[in-house]
């Protein structure tokens, strides 16, 4: 039993060692900032710089590859950015402030929803057997536990 | 020609508004002569319409430059292909082709229905009517497509030449089949409210047409995607555009409906829900329409002359108002006895599917519209664009892909511990089997990673559900028959299409799941600026840089073709061809991509660059399972079309059905 307690742990171990961690190059960062902000090309296209192929999104592409070769950092460059044109730049609204609700609104309705369904069916199921109790009992004909297991799995097959 | 065809849109007009008002009065009170004199209308209103269309075509086809409309999208250069798509590539034609779908629908609808239910049809076709008096009031007095230029130049402006792709063809007129579609359904939805016939007997008049306008916005959406991918050359096929947002709600809130009636269907519940749904899908074709002609949201999609939003945003709001209100109005009609046996269920699960959906649906429109919120909380317009949608839609898709995969094993009625475990064991083990072996091939660095490898365990999980489904179905059939795998599998399948046309319906959806995922998070790109001769590596393959061609292909468009060839192991594999097209009066090139497409993977170049001296920068994408997602469009296609096959065993059981019902509850006896 020990043998195999043993094998199982080496087994996880390398199993749990096997995964795999992408890493973050130069061409990751790039892309990071690329999905971060939109293009300001004269079309005024509306794209997301990755998604953008105009002239003018190459050049921001080249001057944005410069400088994050020149040691800026991903968080810098969209500052600066944002200083300059505003927030319009930026593909995303930022996780603060009024933008936050951009956010929130979502998760924040899909539970309330959740919540309200969860009520909902409460009340149906509770509908149910609220009237089922109203009822005079019957006295229940006496099956084999056999054929009452089979008549139920039966029912959990049928499609109504 | 013109003058006809600006005449013919007018009686259209006039003919509409008589029939709406005239199917009404006759439905209210009880006027046969004036309903035998309305339901003329329907076809008179489709054939002045269909003049009009065929007029505006010869137009395009004998490039006729007199009409502002044929100047602005094509000229004699144009290919006579485009010339006949030119039709709907700006918002005057555009219009006049919805008008035409919208009449042809309802001139189908009425020569399937007009000797049936005569309480329901009349307002159905007077709410259509009504819809087209809108549509051909904008074309008559605001956006006319019949509109002249007093001098005709000799050549017109040419279409955009991002359109001039053959999706342009097929992607607009399958999204606009989609859209117009849901008018069916959305006019007996109200017909029924109207003339208080509210049991399901509306939405079996209109399952069919919700099932085909469902599928056509499905199609129309991937086509969608599969035009920008080969198209704009960014290596992507979905942008959250908010045009493209507004193909896509429709699309979800359709679907909670189309999963919703059928507890209708079976339980006569959900009764207020289920109207709520087709009027709020309804209402977001419209909302579609208003972003692509208010110019009030920024997008690609949008048409030059965007000028028509505050009468589509006049007219979504009547519609709201007027729809909540019949709603309240009819409440007490709409009441249902509204039980459940138990809160596992699948009927529960349905219910959530629906709130899944919603969700997702409220989620984009949220972000659709939040640029607007903004700008009048703060007076600054923000950007909401994919890194949202990815981050806030994504978790709830998955959500989404689970209860995919839990639906069909979930008993109706009430599912026990015994029937769950009995049920659930064997996709639970694929799924961790899955879980097991993938975790070694995967990378988990990234939340995208992350995301990938759950919807890969939960897309396997999804199809061992539907795959034991078909298993438990086929092998009973074997048991009381002896047939062959193949015939009980094909037997089963036909003898219950809606179930299993809709379980195939659901391994599309899952290979589109597995495409955006594979694709999303394991693709790479790289670029390089090359001489002729010279190569690079990406993803095992070569790409060797061979030379550059230029070809004039008519007067006004030059191509500009670079030739690669691929190798892999040493060995040429295959030879792209990626393009610029410049045409003349235009800024900028067109690119023209080239993409070698398998199963595992998409070859993806673009010519990016190039220079006097040959030289060009050519850039390369290696898209995983891309062609899953077009696969998988493709299944959704036959699943659908098993699913709205005619069905006689099923008309014959719902007969069997209402027969029972009869002598439980029999018709009062006539005083």
């Amino acid at each position: 039993m020990k043998t195999l307690k043993v094998f199982a742990g080496l087994f996880v171990l390398v199993w749990v060692s096997m995964g795999q961690v992408s890493g973050a190059g130069a061409g990751a960062l790039l892309q990071d900032l690329e999905n971060q902000l939109m293009c300001k090309c004269d079309d005024k296209c509306g794209k997301v710089l990755i998604n953008c192929t105009c002239a003018t999104s190459d050049k921001t592409r080249a001057k944005f590859s410069k400088m994050l070769e020149s040691g800026l950092t991903v968080e810098q460059i969209v500052k600066m950015q944002v200083d300059e044109y505003g927030e319009t730049i930026l593909s995303a609204p930022t996780k603060f402030g009024f933008n936050l609700t951009a956010w929130m609104t979502p998760f924040v309705a899909l539970v309330a929803g959740g919540f309200g369904v969860r009520k909902v069916l409460q009340a149906w199921v509770g509908k149910k057997t609220g009237s089922g109790s109203e009822e005079t009992p019957v006295a229940e004909p006496k099956i084999s536990e056999k054929y009452s297991k089979r008549l139920k799995d039966e029912l959990d097959g049928i499609e109504l | 020609m013109n003058d006809i065809g600006e005449f013919t849109l007018l009686v259209a007009l006039a003919t509409a508004l008589y029939g709406c008002v005239a199917y009404v009065m006759s439905a209210r009170g009880n006027r046969i002569d004036l309903y035998l004199s309305a339901d003329k209308t329907p076809f008179i209103v489709w054939a002045c319409i269909a003049i009009s269309s065929i007029c505006l075509w010869k137009a395009f086809l004998t490039d006729d430059f007199s009409l502002q409309y044929v100047w602005a999208y094509s000229n004699r250069e144009l290919d006579t292909f485009y010339k006949v798509s030119s039709f709907w590539g700006g918002q005057k034609g555009s219009l006049l082709f919805w008008t035409l779908l919208l009449s042809t629908y309802m001139l189908v609808v009425y020569f399937q229905n007009r000797s049936k239910n005569l309480r329901v049809v009349p307002y159905a076709m007077a709410i259509m009517l009504a819809i087209l008096v809108f549509f051909l009031f904008l074309i008559n007095f605001s956006t006319n497509p019949f509109e002249r230029i007093p001098l005709p130049p000799e050549d017109g402006r040419g279409l955009n030449p991002l359109l001039q792709n053959y999706w342009m063809v097929i992607h607009p007129p399958t999204l606009y089949l989609g859209y117009v579609g849901f008018t069916v359904p959305f006019a007996f939805a109200v017909a029924a409210l109207i003339s208080k016939n509210l049991d399901d007997g509306w939405i079996r008049m209109t399952r069919k047409w919700t099932l085909i306008s469902w599928f056509f916005l499905c199609m129309g959406n991937l086509f969608g995607a599969s035009w920008a991918y080969v198209e704009l050359g960014w290596g992507g096929y979905w942008a959250w555009d908010p045009v493209e947002n507004a193909a896509f709600m429709p699309l979800l809130i359709a679907t909670a409906f189309l999963h919703s009636v059928m507890i209708q269907e079976k339980k006569d519940m959900m009764k207020v829900w289920n109207m709520s749904l087709i009027l709020l899908t309804f209402a977001m074709t419209i909302f579609g329409t208003f972003i692509t002609r208010s110019g009030l949201i920024q997008s690609v999609h949008t048409f030059d002359e965007a000028t028509l939003g505050y009468y589509f945003l006049a007219f979504l709001f009547v519609i709201i108002v007027a729809c909540v209100a019949l709603i309240i109005s009819r409440l007490p009609l709409l009441k249902s006895a509204n039980e459940l046996d138990s809160f596992l269920s699948r009927e529960s699960s349905f219910l959530f599917n629906n709130l899944v959906l919603l969700g997702i649906a409220f989620a984009t429109f949220w972000g659709t519209i939040f640029p607007i919120i903004s700008e009048a909380v703060r007076g600054v317009k923000i950007t909401v664009g994919p890194p949202f949608y990815n981050q806030v839609n994504v978790p709830i898709g998955l959500a989404l892909l689970a209860l995919i995969g839990i639906g069909p094993v979930i008993a109706w009625r009430r599912a026990t511990l015994s029937n769950l475990k009995k049920n659930f064991l064997k996709p639970l083990i694929a799924a961790i089997v899955a879980a097991v072996v993938l975790y070694p091939f995967i990378p988990l660095g990234s939340r995208t990673e992350i995301y990938t490898y759950t919807t890969f365990v939960l897309c396997v999980f999804v199809l061992a559900s539907i795959g034991t489904e078909f298993y438990k179905g086929t092998v009973s059939r074997m048991g009381l028959h002896e047939e062959s795998v193949v015939g009980a599998l094909a037997t089963v399948t036909w003898r219950n299409k809606r179930r299993y046309g809709g379980y195939i319906v659901h391994i599309g959806v899952v290979l589109i799941f597995a495409g955006i995922a594979g694709s999303q998070a394991y693709g790479t790109h790289t670029e390089k600026h090359l001489q002729p001769g010279e190569s690079f590596e990406i993803r095992g393959y070569t790409i060797k840089y061979e030379k550059l061609i230029a070809v004039e292909a008519t007067n006004i468009k030059t191509r500009i073709i670079a030739q690669l060839a691929v190798e892999r192991d040493g060995r040429r594999y295959w030879t792209g061809h990626p393009e610029k097209e410049f045409y003349k009066g235009q800024n900028q090139p067109v690119s023209e991509v080239d993409v070698l497409s398998t199963w595992k993977e998409d070859l993806y170049m673009i010519l990016a660059d190039f220079r006097e001296d040959e030289s060009a920068t050519i850039k390369v994408y290696v898209n995983p399972m891309v062609s899953w997602m077009w696969t998988g469009g493709w299944i959704i296609a036959f699943g659908t079309m098993i699913s709205m096959w005619p069905d006689r065993l099923e008309q014959r059981r719902r007969l069997d059905r209402v027969r029972k019902q009869e002598q439980l509850f029999p018709a009062p006896a006539q005083e």
